[in-house]
């Protein structure tokens, strides 16, 4: 329903003028993309498999069950459950994220029967190790940057807004160019740039499907052009509003993974 | 062939520099298409198997090909607020600068810190922030020191010294980012004093350096020979044909070098310093036509008669100068390989010349000019004359006291020689004082240091550097390897995990070990992977555990250090016959010292084979075994000599050195050749021995004296050099010519007195 009200929208607005085409605040395209990207529906599972591939093609692979819940005002509660490498199977991380604060995490370590609390530090930090920063799986503070409408594009025949991000405060970029879908508002490429202006990180959504009614990313690549390192997730078996409950995030859980939910 | 070329110089001296200008044309418009290579590591080839697997485990282990660094030193320790300011400032400020890798720059602030507190792992940079507080600053030292991983790499054990590891982008120029970097230093006021090191500033300092002497030091020993040509021959134009002679070969040779597609290299930037050397045999020709002229009066007869006594010396000299380069093309480094062909081109063009140019232009002087200068020589009266028949005196008459001494000598050369110490190290091509050394010193002196290596520990299998027999003999390698003493710190997987275990233990020293079972480890290394930045984890094991690299920092670039640890290496795997690993060097110390022992063990290889040679074209020359023999010696001992004297002084016989040995065999063979010959000749008209070797001495001799003393007082000026192997080669040349001309003319009188009858009755 709501995708043919979009539609319609968008049918009505072509025949407006080409400024009228993005009357919508650049920052608001922001924000509905965020929500579509890192908020769809009220939960979410699916089984996550992650590459990390060096300049020499040599990879890492990673595969773990990722649970998400959405919470009230922007809260998020995720649990992590890797499955491969098989040394560290069973070996689960869980993060709080809150918008405007630092992240609760925590770790399980079975070879020393060990919960870890994690402290939370910079989210343009790494995110297990790949390409990706927290900030990148589970969104900025929409606040930090300033936004700017550069133009309208097509990639790949799909019409996008292009805006461009600067961030407030400094961090290691300096501008983030983003294409952001007009029908879905999925993010389908970032461009970061660095303090030296020069072009060193691309996000791309590869694969974008329409999974239990809400266009989803199924595949997303975050390339180091400069480095040549990337890392590749892919997204399978995603089922949105299956019923997570707030008492699978918690310590007990991280010891002793819900089976129903890790496949 | 030789005369025919005079004879039309002498007729047609007009055309004859008109031909060789439109020559020199061809080579000059070669010029700008110069390219140079100022990379060491081009002496190997791209496929040679060292550089090969360097550029493997360079990529595999996602390392940085070159690493620069600065030391940022107060004296009165770091951790205080406004250095600290200052580190964080200039870390932000070199991120910026194009050439830099933005995100793989290490310093206090960009390097993770992997640390417990509050019954949290915490994963940080070292220093998220200024700190303001006392406590911080106690907190944060405390944070520092209690991980060994950064002590010795980013700050020193003193507390005087932070580092920030700089790696460069592929192409870019290590000078220009190190010039950037003491321009952003200028503008900070405080009391903090900052050095820029590492071997890609070195490397690409020396380059830049290395044109600037080429461009100056070349034509200012051009300008002080001008002089002393002067000095001794009075004739502006006979000295500008000389001068002339030396710049065409330079011109030429370079330019057919350019011409032909080569870069200029560290080497191929000696050759012009070379054939001015080789040129100055025409000394030789100026040398016998004033003679000749104040004897004859008659210029043509003189040009002519000069050609027919001189000529078939100086073409010797040149063919055994240019055989002693050319046996260089064999040879398996394409830089010696390029060296040696165009100085060998480069004295074909000064032989050519002597016949053709020199000639020509003696001819376009005017008589009245030449004669009043020529008309100070005499060997009979002349103060160097008589001086240079003494010694000849002395070598005759008292040739048993001259033997003795000559043997004493020996003795004394071969002893020198024993003590050579072969070691080559690029830093110490720059002088002490220099802001280079400096950098290197107080670095090496107060971090574990500069220089790197790494030691690749191979298993053939997936997940063998999780398993803890591997994990303790990397560990067990890495304590013997800080052993010794050029070693300052190692860096491996085995650090990582126990520093992961102690931290998940609440900081517990008991816990400071590796964990025995292969998950335990497993599970460490994925935190860690988890926690840090993608290149942590890869540069020191690989996707699949079965390769991990030891990261290496040695006190000195010297190769003898990098030795020393192929050595304990090879002698851990002796100790440990049951190991499934395999250790294998790579890394830019490494490398280095594989082509500074290539090079050097080539250029003695092809210094022994020009020393057979060039016998070979002496006995040629003089058509006697006997005479080839006896001008052999005084070579022979002037080569020993000058080596005994470095291994005297124990001056490393590095490259430049090495460099050296090819030239003094090409030089040094001169001498004997035109005092024999001449002595020859001499003998040949008048029968008397002691009377032939008196004036051979005086005459003859005093070509030879006039040529080391041009020699000598031209390189002499290399002493002010900024660079040493430019320093080296300058004393040298100078100390050898002097020594091979004295040697010539005292103990040839000595040994033909000796071997008088043996000698010439063949």
């Amino acid at each position: 329903m709501h995708r043919h009200l979009t539609v319609i929208a968008l049918l009505l607005m072509s025949f407006l003028s080409p400024a009228a085409l993005h009357a919508e605040e650049p920052a608001e395209i922001i924000k509905r993309s965020q929500e579509a990207f890192f908020y769809p529906g009220k939960d979410m599972q699916a089984r996550v498999k992650m590459a990390l591939i060096a300049k020499t093609g040599q990879e890492r692979l990673r595969e773990l069950t990722m649970l998400r819940m959405n919470g009230s005002g922007g809260d998020q509660k995720y649990f992590m459950y890797f499955h491969n490498p098989g040394d560290v199977r069973g070996m689960s991380f869980m993060v709080y994220k809150y918008p405007n604060k630092d992240d609760d995490r925590w770790l399980f370590i079975p070879s020393i029967n060990l919960v870890n609390r994690i402290a939370a530090r910079d989210s343009r930090s790494s995110f297990v190790g790949s390409d990706f920063t927290y900030e990148d799986v589970s969104g900025r503070d929409i606040e930090a940057d300033t936004y700017k409408y550069i133009k309208e594009d097509a990639l790949e025949g799909k019409p996008c807004h292009v805006i461009e991000s600067t961030p407030k405060n400094p961090t290691e970029y300096i501008r983030k160019i983003s294409w952001i879908d007009k029908t879905t508002y999925l993010p389908l490429k970032d461009e970061y740039y660095d303090v030296q202006g020069s072009l060193y990180k691309v996000f791309t959504a590869e694969k974008v499907e329409m999974i239990g009614g809400l266009p989803t990313a199924t595949k997303r690549t975050m390339a180091n052009v400069k480095s040549g390192h990337k890392t590749e997730v892919v997204f399978e078996g995603i089922a949105y509003n299956v019923g997570l409950s707030d008492d699978l995030f918690t310590e007990r859980y991280l010891r002793k993974p819900p089976e129903k939910w890790i496949k | 062939m030789a005369s025919r070329l005079t004879q039309i110089s002498v007729e047609r001296p007009k055309s004859v520099i008109a031909v060789i200008m439109v020559l020199t044309f061809f080579f000059l418009i070669q010029f700008p298409k110069i390219v140079t290579d100022t990379d060491p590591k081009n002496m190997l080839p791209a496929s040679s198997p060292v550089r090969d697997y360097n550029d493997q485990m360079e990529s595999l282990f996602a390392l940085h090909k070159d690493m620069m660094a600065v030391g940022i030193v107060n004296e009165k320790g770091i951790f205080n607020p406004a250095t600290l300011e200052r580190i964080a400032r200039l870390t932000g400020e070199i991120t910026k600068i194009k050439g830099v890798v933005v995100q793989d720059v290490m310093s206090l602030t960009t390097v993770d810190n992997v640390l417990s507190g509050d019954g949290q792992l915490i994963v940080r940079p070292v220093m998220d922030h200024v700190p303001g507080s006392q406590e911080e600053i106690e907190a944060l030292q405390r944070e520092v020191y209690d991980n060994p991983m950064l002590v010795g790499r980013l700050v020193s054990a003193d507390r005087t010294v932070t580092a920030i590891y700089i790696p460069l982008e592929e192409g870019a120029d290590a000078k220009q980012v190190a010039d950037r970097i003491r321009g952003l230093v200028d503008n900070e006021k405080g009391e903090e004093r900052y050095y820029v090191a590492g071997d890609p500033v070195a490397r690409d300092t020396f380059g830049h350096t290395m044109f600037i002497q080429m461009a100056m030091f070349s034509p200012m020993a051009g300008l002080i020979m001008m002089i002393m040509l002067y000095l001794m021959f009075r004739n502006v134009t006979l000295i500008m044909a000389m001068m002339a002679v030396a710049f065409l070969s330079i011109l030429w040779s370079m330019g057919a070098l350019i011409g032909a597609g080569y870069p200029v290299h560290i080497m191929s930037s000696m050759i012009p310093v070379f054939l001015m050397a080789i040129a100055t045999d025409s000394v030789h020709i100026f040398n016998e036509f004033y003679f000749r002229l104040k004897e004859t009066g008659n210029k043509r007869q003189a040009i002519l008669e000069t050609m027919t006594v001189v000529g078939p010396p100086v073409r010797y000299t040149a063919l055994a100068t240019a055989v002693g380069f050319g046996v260089l093309v064999i040879m398996h480094i394409i830089p010696v390989k390029v060296f040696g062909l165009f100085v060998a081109f480069g004295t074909v063009v000064i032989r050519l010349m002597s016949f053709s140019l020199i000639p020509a232009v003696m001819m376009l002087t005017s008589d009245r000019s030449l004669l009043a200068a020529a008309g100070r020589e005499d060997e009979e009266a002349g103060k160097g004359s008589s001086w240079l028949r003494r010694l000849g005196e002395i070598g005759f008459h008292r040739y048993r006291a001259v033997a003795g001494a000559g043997l004493i000598l020996f003795i004394a050369a071969i002893a020198g020689v024993s003590q050579i110490h072969v070691n080559n190290n690029m830093v110490s091509w720059f002088k002490k004082g220099s802001d280079i050394r400096q950098a290197d010193t107080i670095l090496n002196e107060r971090l574990a240091g500069t220089a790197t290596a790494y030691i690749v520990a191979e298993s053939g299998e997936p997940d063998a550097m999780k398993r803890y027999e591997n994990l303790k003999a990397i560990g067990e390698l890495q304590r013997e390897l800080e052993g010794l003493p050029v070693v300052g710190k190692t860096t491996s997987i085995v650090d990582i995990v126990k520093r992961v275990n102690k931290v998940l233990h609440g900081n517990r020293p008991e816990y400071d070990t590796l964990p025995t079972s292969t998950e335990e480890t497993a599970q460490y290394l994925f935190l860690f992977g988890m926690s840090a930045k993608p290149r942590d984890l890869d540069n020191v094991v690989t996707a699949d555990y079965d390769k991990a690299n030891i990261f290496l920092q040695l006190k000195t670039w010297d190769a003898v250090a990098m030795r020393g640890v192929v050595k304990k290496i090879e002698e851990f795997k002796r100790l440990h016959p049951g190991l499934s690993l395999e250790f294998r060097p790579a890394g830019i110390s490494y490398f280095n010292m594989v082509w500074n022992d290539k090079v050097l063990f080539d250029m003695i290889k092809g210094f022994i084979i020009a020393l057979i040679v060039v016998f070979i074209i002496l006995v040629f020359n003089f058509r006697s075994f006997k005479w080839g023999i006896v001008s052999y010696i005084p070579l022979l001992f002037t080569i020993l000599l000058i080596y005994g004297f470095v291994g005297f002084i124990g001056k490393d016989f590095d490259m430049p050195i090495s460099v050296l040995s090819a030239l003094s065999l090409g030089m040094a063979v001169d001498f004997s050749i035109h005092f024999i010959r001449r002595f020859q000749q001499r003998y040949a008209e008048e029968q008397d021995v002691e009377r032939a070797i008196l004036w051979t001495a005086a005459r003859p001799g005093k070509g030879i004296i006039r040529n080391a003393i041009l020699f000598a007082s031209a390189f002499s000026v290399m002493i002010f050099a900024p660079l040493t192997p430019y320093l080296t080669v300058g004393l040298f040349i100078a100390g050898m010519m002097t020594i091979s001309a004295l040697l010539t003319i005292l103990f040839l009188p000595a040994m033909i007195r000796m071997l008088g009858r043996w000698l010439i009755s063949s």
